[in-house]
């Protein structure tokens, strides 16, 4: 599979060269928070009037800088869909679902593949390569659902797509939530 | 004044009536049978939902587009990617079941349904390794002679599986690394092709027996670098269109051993590029064959990683002019679809609330009911 590693790794920096250039990072791809537990996976800009009861908060505009802010969230708490490595995480916050930014609720499997992102950490304004793997084996956490797309592109660039589930190298196949690992920072200049 | 009150009163004995109707059984005990769909028209949506909090236990909604009435369901297992046949009798879902749920052993399979009673009819085993994704468009795609169905296979390398209606049997898994999605020839049988992340095409061409005889690359159609294409397409008979993050149109004919590309054009004038104008959502655009229009998902102040984003309108184009005709609002569209034949209606798919809503296409394109509450993640549309 080392060619696999290589080609993951080689779009990785390609897309972290690319969003750095165009300076997206700063920018933002408005809100999509799907903290209601109806309407998960899908990305909007949530109005006022569709405020959700759930996790996530509300807010009809992102603020400046950051990729997101629409839930009114953290850009420090790793419990909001606003925390900065979740640019282009598209899932489940484990650490909503009794895991933690690096780790996999009990019960659970790590995915044995992931899908990268490059996202900007606003208190260094380093660029950091992260690593979105999948919790895997128990059923769908259902709880912080976050959509972000920064970086991400349709599944002819697998390495960054997140519309798949990354557990499926795993014997434990369903998908239960996601973690964000920073694998170091990237080598493109912050945004 | 006194035709106003007779009036009230009648229209109290009627109501009365039907209330009595409505509680009173006619003929006990009751007989409980079990129904079909109304007969089919263009206007019968097959909707795809993943479900994802409980993702194990996928579903499509059937729907009559005109009314928005609810009709149907069938279980599409985890991760289904469904698709009808060509004559539109069959409905194909490749899926996955885990003998324990969440876990244990994986069995992919191609699950067909009769399309009109909404049975199973057969079910095809495949290797396990169709692509656990998103239902979108081109991840199941079938041969216009309905003899291969072809599956999007991810381990997460990239496969096709090519499956045998008629024999009811899995016939080979092509590798097709960097590629992604099923794109039918029209005019041919046995002849599809896939996106690759050079910005090319693949075309395979398959022997009688289902087996690949040839596989050429076209010229880069897109660079994926730049302006990346969404992986949904829409056609013509053989004349694919391609839609680009940045609101290109690209186009290819998939008719031959090779594709050859047609020229771009652009959706966008310099004031919708001024503004951020961008295509988004997970079916952004839609396209009939009948009226020559092209219909697209819209949002303003487009940005790096807004590509999913809902739209806050729908511009329709004339395709052969290439000039945007007619703009209205958006209902927070991901995904478009049209009806086939005559007087096409457009559907869209808005996520805040899972509603469905249609728009009348002619004389002009109008937003026409909304019905809320279709599932939970529904984000892709076939049309009968």
């Amino acid at each position: 599979m080392q060619w696999f590693d290589d080609f993951f790794e080689r779009k990785a920096r390609q897309v972290a060269r690319m969003t750095s250039r165009r300076n997206a990072m700063a920018r933002l791809g408005r809100a999509l928070l799907g903290a209601s537990v109806l309407f998960p996976v899908l990305p909007f800009d949530r109005s006022p009037q569709a405020a959700p009861s759930g996790h996530g908060g509300g807010g009809a505009h992102p603020p400046a800088g950051g990729h997101g802010g629409a839930g009114g969230g953290d850009v420090n708490d790793d419990t909001t869909c606003e925390y900065w490595r979740y640019c282009a995480l598209d899932g489940f916050l484990c650490t909503c679902c009794g895991g933690s930014i690096s780790q996999c609720p009990a019960g659970t499997e790590i995915s044995k593949v992931t899908w990268v992102g490059t996202c900007q950490n606003p208190n260094d304004n380093k660029a950091y390569l992260i690593s979105y793997n999948d919790c895997c084996g128990v059923s769908a956490c259902g709880r912080c659902m976050c959509n972000y797309n920064i970086g991400e592109r349709p599944a002819y660039r697998m390495g960054v797509h997140n519309d798949v589930n990354w557990c499926m190298g795993n014997k434990a196949n369903s998908y239960h939530c996601t973690v964000a690992v920073a694998l170091g920072v990237s080598e493109a200049r912050p945004g | 004044m006194q035709t106003a009150k007779r009036c009230g009163l009648a229209m109290m004995l009627m109501a009365g009536a039907w209330a009595a109707q409505a509680t009173q059984p006619t003929a006990m005990p009751e007989e409980i049978t079990v129904g079909k769909l109304p007969p089919a028209n263009p206007y019968r949506l097959y909707v795809s939902d993943v479900a994802i909090s409980h993702i194990v236990d996928g579903r499509m909604h059937i729907v009559d587009g005109e009314t928005l009435k609810y009709t149907g369901m069938i279980g599409t297992g985890f991760t289904g990617l469904a698709t009808l046949s060509p004559d539109r009798s069959e409905i194909y879902v490749a899926t996955t079941y885990l003998a324990k749920l969440n876990r244990g052993t994986r069995t992919d399979q191609v699950d067909v349904y009769d399309a009109q009673t909404l049975t199973i009819k057969a079910e095809i085993s495949i290797p396990p390794k169709h692509a656990q994704a998103l239902p979108y468009k081109g991840t199941i795609a079938v041969t216009p002679d309905g003899r291969f169905i072809v599956v999007q296979n991810a381990t997460p390398a990239s496969s096709l599986a090519v499956v045998d209606r008629k024999a009811e049997k899995f016939v080979t898994e092509i590798p097709t690394p960097g590629c992604w999605g099923i794109l039918p020839a029209q005019s041919v049988a046995n002849r599809f092709t896939t996106i690759c992340g050079d910005g090319t095409l693949l075309t395979v061409t398959l022997g009688a027996d289902g087996k690949p005889t040839d596989q050429q690359r076209s010229e880069r159609l897109f660079d994926p670098d730049k302006d990346p294409v969404f992986s949904q397409t829409e056609n013509d008979g053989d004349t694919y269109h391609f839609l680009s993050f940045h609101g290109q149109i690209l186009s290819a004919n998939l008719g031959g051993a090779v594709a050859s590309l047609g020229a771009p054009w652009s959706l966008l004038g310099a004031d919708d590029q001024k503004d951020g104008w961008r295509p988004g959502g997970y079916q952004p655009f839609a396209m009939s064959k009948d009226n020559g229009r092209l219909y697209v998902a819209m949002h303003p102040a487009g940005a790096e990683g807004s590509h999913k984003n809902p739209a806050k309108e729908i511009w329709a184009f004339d395709v052969k002019s290439k000039q945007r005709v007619e703009r209205v609002e958006g209902n927070n569209a991901v995904a478009l679809a049209v009806s086939r034949g005559a007087n096409p209606m457009l559907f869209a798919i808005d996520p805040l609330s899972a509603g469905l809503i249609n728009y009348s296409t002619t004389p002009k394109l109008a937003v026409g009911k909304r019905v809320d509450g279709f599932g939970e993640a529904p984000i892709l549309i076939e049309t009968h």
